[in-house]
Formats: structure tokens, C-alpha cells, sequence
């Protein structure tokens, strides 16, 4: 399977990186040869250089044999015009593409059904903006991927000094609980993913990721140590698109939000556009706007500018004030392995949004869905058991699956059935499976053989 | 400033005053009412005398007019036209003095309603009509002016609602004024005749509802009745009338769209909605105060209410009950209506809706901006932020209005009119309602008042009508300098 990536920036990178690494035959083009240094000497792809938006050289990189092509570079302009070449030179080509301005967004079904015909158009603030929305609905959430059409919803929840669950090991769980049932499905330690079993313990720090909903009335966020207090009021720090779409959002849901941007005119505009919200003309780093707003009263503060520094710099000056809760937006990668020691814990990210989203499509077919963990240390996937697949028609303990991956879920007629070893998977049913990044190519080929995956 | 270019304009506007008295003339000869008649023809001679004098003196130059001009044209011509209009009165010798005359065709003009008039029935037909016909014609002046003529000038935050007519040149004034009168006045028109035929269909005799028709749609408020609308008794009157001066008191450019098919747009209108909720909050609440102490049945005060309120708040003026005699909650309310008034771009009078509305958000985001120092916060009218010049206007108008309300009070009572007859009168003249509460009641009437407060309450009516600036402008010596 061939993919031609058209921008070697941090979302072609990251994407190249991923889908090389399950031996995808991947060729990046873009125009800077720095950016493509880096790739062809990280990765084991191909490198074209020359302008995604050239005919020649979207033929040189061999567009027309190419199963999909990904246009993800920082400009629009480009990344349309790449698709509509691609689509002149070879229409069977399936064509994904990053799209950020909202007035293109517009126009996804025009651009599906006429010329350049693209199949997907992924916008990295609206995914970005969707995952705060699902990290507020879910108070003392560090993570959450839904599965399932939101029926199956995976929370990573850090383990606080004061749980009643540090130290506990996993079989001794259910002792620890109160009798009520808790699926963990997964434990990230210092950024590597264990798939825990009886003999595992969970540590205080620990992210851990658990299935939800639980039973009714059954708080699990509590025995972790975390405030399950309802979300109610929120700043927001940058109007930019992604602080625009946010607001609207959450405002809508009936949310107080105040959203502060550093450009007056950005604030006249902002303030005309949205109903209910608070906009504050200021920086969202001077301590005396925040103390002016109470920003210890507000339940989460989300920093969302464009510049990464002023992000961190302005999340770590709340949580100082007293905010619990600080979102923090960070688009450059190499930053992520810190955020943890300087003690921002909710990260976010319109790229990995953007490569989350990239990935899940570029699986369209038998796979329904796949969501990266945090740190990129795991994967988890939906995928759809047919008749063939070895998964059906045998109790899950006798299946031959990989070590480092876990069936938590079973989506059958709307219902979530949550698998024990006795549980057998029948055709058509939605399988969530759960896999640590080196299982997950043994997952694949032990799936390949049998499950349709592409 | 040119005197020329201006008397050119006013000349025409007098002459077309004159051209007017034709119709109640023939009226009058119908009826061979001779006395009315003979004043008629003096009148109508006199007037366009002076107004084609006006034109002629004026030369053969064609002018564009100023910015400065267009606001002295509009208060000289309003005023030309009352003075005017009030010479069959005088002549005709209705009215003894010719105090009592101007006041009453002022009165007319900016459809205010305000009578000096005791015994309405014994007045010739032809003068009646006429009474009834100047306040039509107001109206009229009133549609283009505040759709078309302020707006331009820029006067109170009016440009909020330029009317939006086509037109081949947007930033001119005279095409625009000519298409957007042709097409509102077509509505104002249609509106009366609909009224005609469905009072007349009712059962009221055609000249009564000819008359009540004139003076509804430009929410005038003279009656051919000695006591008002409230002396026909009938229900079905009543209804039909508040219908139709809530109708009168919609912005007009509203009606133009409803009717090319956009039936949506009252209830998409910030300001209409306001409107129509005032309407039917403020009617519940006067009836359910009067439904016990005045009225035995719910329905009788409903009705009653519906009709007050709808014609006090529309600045029409009409009576059905003597609200004197009601309890002091529901004469409250029906004061403050009249410093509120209607919509702006109709043709009622007072303060307009979207003033009260835009002061009421100016003053909650002041608030709001003492508890969020750093806050941005436009004031909104639906979903687009109202410019900050144009709330300056606002407010400016608003401070305008109560200060020329205090003096003009303060004045009266000098003369020696008591407290709450002399604040009612001066307010329901400036809010161009018509009757007032105390003395000025409606049940009673302005003439009692002295002629030289009649005079102060003239001015008070042109002041209301002409959106202030336009009057009050003339009284600052910037404005006559080169």
C-alpha cells in the first residue's frame, strides 16, 4: 500500500513515522530540505522535494500509483491545490486532506461530490476543540477516547498521592472498589504502556485508563483521588480559531466562559461573534487581569495561543492562583516528555488532533477507529469482526493474542458488553482492542491473516 | 447656509399644504357647509400664495441641499405647515383666537392629538375631515422622515434603521428619499384603506371611518367624538382600532418586507419583538389591576387595557375609559409609555423602543464593566454590535429629551399650570401622544391651558416629532456661523 504525504511538517512527520512503522510505503514531498532531512533520516520512507501543489512533482512521487494521498501542510491553499492535481492525474487515489480555515470547512460535501473530490477533510482545531469538550465533560480526566459511537468511552485518569488505590495490586482490586466492577484497561508509566494483569500494582502517578461508563452511581474518578466536581466556569486563554471555536462550543452547552486575547481589534470581533462569553481585552499571563477575574474561581482554565511558551508559562501562573485544572496546548512534540516534570498534566494538541484523526481515516475500512494514547506509547482500535476473522466463534482465553493487547470491549446491537475469558465474539460484532505500540504490528499480522484490515 | 435653496424646499412643502385643503373643500361643498367652504378656498388660496412665492422667489437654480440645509428644511417646513394648516380653523372661525388654531393643526401635523377642541360633533364635516387629514399627511412626512431623511443626517442613533430600499444611488439623498417614501407610503396607503373597509364593514357611517382611519395609521389620535373612540361602544371598533395602530407602530420598512414575502422579519426584528412584548406584557399587567377595583369581568378590563395601553404606547392618543379613575399602578405604567413610545421607522412618536432598549444595554454594560475592568463587550442589537457613535446619539438623545422634559415642565408650572398636569402635558406632546393625565386628561382637553403655554407645548410637539436635534439644533450659534 502506497501513501504520498504532501508536508514534511510536525503532522506529515509524525503521520510518516506511524504509518512506516507498520510498513506502510510511505513518500513524503515538501519543499524544505531540512524538514525533509529529518524524515529521510528518522524514517524509513521515500522523500520527494519540490512543491506539493506541482504537478511533476506529485508524478514524481508516484501520486499515481498511490492508494491515498495526505495533503497536510500549514497552508490551505497548498494542500487544496495538491488534491485537485492529484485528482486530475489519478481519481482512484483517495485523498485526505488538513483544512483550517472554517470558511473551507464549509464547503466539505461541495468538495466530496465536485472536483478535487476529497474524501476527508480533517480540521485540527475542530478535532482539538472536540477532545477539551469530551476532557470537560469528563471532570479529573487526564484522557478520554470514545469508541462505538460514544457508547464505549476510555478514560485515563492520573492516580492522585491520596488515592485509596495506590499500591493496590490488580487482583486485589475488586476488594478495594466497594464490590463495584472496574475494567482497567491499561496502566502508562513514565511513558510506557503496560497492559496490566492480576500481579501489576498501580502507583501512585500512574495514568490510568479505564472503562466507561461504569455502573451506575459508581464514581471511579473518586477512588483515584480526583474532584468530580461538574465543570461550570471556564477561561480560556487566546482568541484565536481554536479559542473562537472552543468558546462557542462550550458556551453553548451552557457553560460560563471567559476568553481573553491579547489583540483588541481580535477582541471587538470575538465579542461580536459570541453570545454569553465574557471576552477580556488582556494578557492572558498578567496576574493582575487574572486576579481581577478570579481566576482561582474557575474550574479549568484552557490556554490555547499560538505560541507554546506563553501557554505553559500562562497554565503553571493559574494553577499557582489556585486553578485545579489548567489545559494546556502544545503543538511542538519534543515538548511532551516535559510537560509531566514541570507539572502541567493536560495536554493538548491540534496536530496530534490532526494525526489521530489522519490515522482513524486512513484505516477507514474494517477498522473503524483507532486512537493513540498519551505519549504515543499504545493504540487503541475498533475494528469489526467478520465471519473469517480467527476472533469468532471461540471463547477469548482460547484466542492466540499477542501479549501486550486486550479485547476491552464488545459493541453488539447497541449494547457494550464487557469481555471475560468465557465471552465469545460473533461475526459482525465491534471489537476494542487495546495495544502497546510494539504490539500492535504482532496484533496486525495476527489479525491480518484473518481479519480484514484494509 | 442657503436661504434660497432652503425657502425653494419649504415653498414646495407649503404649497402642497395648500393643494391639501382641496379635499376636505370638496367635502364641505357636498355638505354645503358655506362658512367651511368659503374659509377653505381663503385658506387654500393664502397658502399656496405663500408657498409659490416661496419657489419663485427662490430663482431658477436647482440646489442640492446640505447637510445643515436638510435639517433647517425639516423644521421650518414641519412648522410653515402647521401655521399654515391652522388658517381654515382660524378662518372658519372655529376657534376664536389663532393660538388655539396653530395649536390644534400643529397638533395634526405631528400627529400628537392633542385637542382644544370642546364640542368635537357641532364642527362642520369639512373641518373635521381636514383635522383629521393633516394628521394623515403627517404621517406621512413622518414614514420619510425617519426612514429616509434622518438616517442620512445622521440624527439619534437613526442610522440603525436606514429603511433598505434599492436604490440605483445608495449614498444619495434625494433618489433614496423618493423610492423609499414611493414604496412606504404605498403600505401606509394599503393599511388605511384595509381599516376603512373593516370599520365601515363594522358598521360605522363612511366619513367616521374615513376619518378614524386618517388619524389611526399616522397614530394621531383625533376623533370626530366628543369622547373619543369609548363613545361608539362597540367591541368590535375597539379591536379593529388596536390592531391597527400596533400595526402603525411597527417600523414600516418591516411591513414592506412582510408584505414582498418575508413574513418573518416582525419576529426577527430586535426591536419589534420588544415592541410586541411590551404590547402584551404591560396590556396583562394594567388588566389584571384593573380587573376588580374598575371592571367586574376579566374580558372588560382586557379589553379596556388592550386599548389603553396600545394607544398610549403607540403615542396614538384614542380613549375607550377615563384611566384617571384607575388605580395609580395602571396610570403609571401608561405615563411611562409615553416617554417610551413606539418603534422607530413608524409613525409614532417618544422616545421609540430601540432608543429605551439601546440605554438599557448601554447602562447594564456600564455595570458590567465595573465588576470586568478589562472586559470587551459591544452592545448588541440581535446579532451585530451597535457602532459606538451611534450609541453616543442614543444617549445624547436621551439626555436631550429628559432635559428638554424638565424645562418645559418647570415653564409650564411658572404659568401657573398645576404639578401633574403641567410634567403629563408637556410629556404627552413631546411623546406626540395627544391626552395627558390631570387636567390634561382624557377626558378633557388643552384648552384651558394659557396661550402661552399652548405655544411652549407647540414647541414641545415639533421638538418630539423632529427627533429633537433637528429643532434644538437651530438653537445653537454654531449652526448659523459660514
Amino acid at each position: 500500500m502506497k501513501i504520498v504525504i504532501v508536508g514534511a511538517g510536525e503532522v506529515g512527520f509524525h503521520t510518516a513515522s506511524r504509518l512506516a512503522m507498520e510498513s506502510k510505503d510511505v513518500v513524503v514531498v515538501d519543499t524544505d530540505p531540512k524538514s525533509l532531512k529529518r524524515v529521510s533520516e528518522h524514517l524509513d520512507v521515500a522523500v520527494v522535494e519540490g512543491s506539493g501543489a506541482s504537478p511533476q512533482v506529485l508524478a514524481e512521487a508516484g501520486v499515481e500509483s498511490a492508494e491515498i494521498l495526505l495533503a497536510v501542510t500549514d497552508s490551505d491553499e497548498i494542500n487544496l491545490v495538491s488534491c485537485l492535481f492529484t485528482d486530475l492525474m489519478s481519481p482512484a487515489t483517495k485523498k485526505l486532506i488538513r483544512i483550517r480555515d472554517a470558511d473551507y470547512t464549509d464547503f466539505a460535501a461541495k468538495l466530496r461530490e465536485n472536483p478535487p473530490h476529497i474524501d476527508t477533510i480533517i480540521n485540527p482545531e475542530l478535532e482539538m476543540s472536540r477532545f477539551i469538550v469530551r476532557l470537560l465533560e469528563e471532570p479529573g480526566a487526564e484522557d478520554v477516547a470514545v469508541f462505538g459511537g460514544g457508547r464505549v468511552r476510555l478514560v485515563g485518569v492520573r492516580v492522585a498521592p491520596l488515592s485509596r488505590l495506590a499500591g493496590v495490586r490488580m487482583k486485589d482490586l475488586l476488594a478495594n472498589t466497594g464490590g463495584r466492577k472496574l475494567l482497567i484497561a491499561a496502566i502508562v508509566r513514565e511513558e510506557k504502556l503496560i497492559i496490566p494483569s492480576g500481579r501489576d500494582t498501580i502507583l501512585q502517578n500512574d495514568l490510568v485508563y479505564f472503562l466507561a461508563p461504569a455502573e451506575d452511581g459508581f464514581q471511579p474518578m473518586e477512588l483515584f483521588g480526583r474532584s468530580t466536581r461538574v465543570i461550570r466556569r471556564v477561561l480560556i486563554v487566546g482568541g484565536g480559531r481554536a479559542g473562537l471555536r472552543l468558546s462557542r462550543e462550550i458556551s453553548g452547552l451552557g457553560l460560563h466562559v471567559k476568553l481573553v486575547e491579547k489583540d483588541p481589534q481580535r477582541c471587538s470581533f470575538l465579542a461580536e461573534a459570541l453570545d454569553k462569553v465574557v471576552v477580556l481585552s488582556g494578557d492572558g499571563s498578567d496576574q493582575e487581569l487574572l486576579t481581577e477575574e478570579n481566576v482561582a474561581d474557575q474550574d479549568v482554565v484552557v490556554t490555547l495561543t499560538g505560541d507554546e511558551e506563553t501557554n505553559i508559562l500562562a497554565s503553571l501562573l493559574v494553577k499557582r492562583m489556585g486553578v485545579a485544572k489548567a489545559i494546556t496546548r502544545i503543538d511542538k512534540f519534543h515538548y511532551f516528555p516535559l510537560m509531566q516534570a514541570i507539572g502541567i498534566e493536560h495536554v493538548v494538541s491540534a496536530r496530534m488532533a490532526a494525526i489521530n484523526s489522519i490515522l482513524q481515516h486512513v484505516r477507514r475500512g474494517k477498522v473503524i477507529s483507532s486512537v493513540t494514547l498519551k505519549g504515543e506509547s499504545g493504540e487503541v482500535m475498533e475494528v469489526v469482526a467478520l465471519e473469517t476473522s480467527g476472533l469468532v466463534g471461540k471463547p477469548i482465553r482460547d484466542l492466540s493474542f499477542p501479549k501486550g493487547a486486550l479485547i476491552i470491549a464488545i459493541l453488539r446491537d447497541g449494547r457494550v458488553i464487557v469481555p471475560t475469558g468465557d465471552s465469545v465474539i460473533e461475526p459482525r460484532d465491534r471489537v476494542v482492542i487495546i495495544a502497546t505500540s510494539q504490539a500492535v504490528p504482532l496484533v496486525e499480522r495476527a489479525l491480518s491473516v484473518r481479519l480484514e484490515y484494509f | 447656509m442657503r436661504a434660497r435653496a432652503i425657502a425653494r424646499v419649504v415653498g414646495v412643502l407649503t404649497a402642497f399644504t395648500g393643494l391639501a385643503m382641496l379635499l376636505p373643500l370638496v367635502v364641505s361643498l357636498l355638505h354645503s357647509e358655506n362658512r367651511s367652504a368659503k374659509a377653505l378656498l381663503l385658506s387654500c388660496g393664502i397658502t399656496m400664495g405663500a408657498g409659490g412665492g416661496m419657489y419663485l422667489s427662490s430663482g431658477r437654480e436647482r440646489y442640492i441641499l446640505s447637510h445643515r440645509e436638510g435639517m433647517a428644511v425639516v423644521a421650518l417646513g414641519w412648522a410653515l405647515a402647521g401655521l399654515f394648516g391652522g388658517l381654515p380653523f382660524y378662518i372658519g372661525e372655529v376657534f376664536p383666537s389663532f393660538t388655539d388654531a396653530a395649536f390644534e393643526s400643529i397638533s395634526g401635523f405631528t400627529t400628537t392629538g392633542s385637542s382644544v377642541l370642546t364640542d368635537i360633533e357641532s364642527v362642520d364635516r369639512g373641518m373635521l375631515l381636514w383635522r383629521s387629514f393633516i394628521q394623515w399627511l403627517g404621517g406621512m412626512g413622518i414614514i420619510v422622515l425617519s426612514l429616509a431623511v434622518l438616517p442620512f443626517l445622521g440624527v439619534g442613533g437613526m442610522q440603525l434603521y436606514k429603511a433598505e430600499v434599492p436604490s440605483p444611488v445608495p449614498d444619495k439623498l434625494t433618489p433614496r428619499i423618493r423610492e423609499t417614501a414611493a414604496l412606504l407610503w404605498k403600505v401606509y396607503i394599503l393599511f388605511t384603506a384595509l381599516q376603512v373597509l373593516l370599520l365601515s364593514a363594522g358598521g360605522m357611517d363612511l366619513f367616521e371611518s374615513v376619518c378614524h382611519s386618517f388619524t389611526t395609521m399616522p397614530t394621531g389620535g383625533f376623533s370626530t367624538r366628543n369622547a373619543s373612540v369609548g363613545e361608539f361602544e362597540s367591541a368590535y371598533f375597539e379591536w379593529v382600532i388596536v390592531a391597527f395602530m400596533a400595526l402603525a407602530g411597527v417600523n414600516f420598512t418591516l411591513h414592506y418586507r412582510a408584505l414582498t414575502g418575508n413574513p418573518r422579519s416582525f419576529t426577527k426584528d430586535p426591536e419589534c419583538r420588544v415592541y410586541l412584548a411590551l404590547l402584551a406584557g404591560l396590556t396583562l399587567l394594567v388588566a389584571l389591576d384593573t380587573h376588580g377595583p374598575v371592571y367586574q369581568s376579566f374580558g372588560k378590563a382586557l379589553r379596556y387595557a388592550a386599548f389603553q395601553v396600545t394607544s398610549i404606547l403607540t403615542t396614538t392618543g384614542y380613549a375607550t375609559a377615563d384611566y384617571e379613575k384607575w388605580p395609580a399602578f395602571s396610570q403609571l405604567i401608561l405615563m411611562l409609555c409615553m416617554f417610551v413610545g413606539a418603534s422607530a421607522g413608524s409613525t409614532g412618536g417618544a422616545m421609540k423602543v430601540l432608543r429605551v432598549v439601546l440605554v438599557a444595554k448601554y447602562c447594564y454594560r456600564e455595570l458590567f464593566r465595573l465588576i470586568h475592568p478589562r472586559v470587551v463587550m459591544p452592545v448588541k442589537l440581535g446579532k451585530k454590535a451597535v457602532p459606538e457613535e451611534v450609541l453616543h446619539g442614543v444617549m445624547g438623545f436621551f439626555a436631550l429629551y429628559m432635559g428638554v422634559f424638565a424645562v418645559s415642565g418647570v415653564i409650564l408650572c411658572l404659568m401657573g399650570v398645576d404639578l401633574v398636569t403641567s410634567l403629563a402635558a408637556v410629556a404627552a406632546t413631546m411623546g406626540n401622544i395627544g391626552p395627558g393625565i390631570g387636567d390634561v386628561g382624557p377626558m378633557e382637553n388643552f384648552a384651558h391651558i394659557p396661550a402661552a403655554g399652548k405655544w411652549l407645548l407647540m414647541w414641545c410637539m415639533l421638538l418630539g416629532r423632529l427627533e429633537i436635534y433637528t429643532i434644538i439644533i437651530l438653537l445653537v450659534p454654531e449652526f448659523w456661523r459660514k
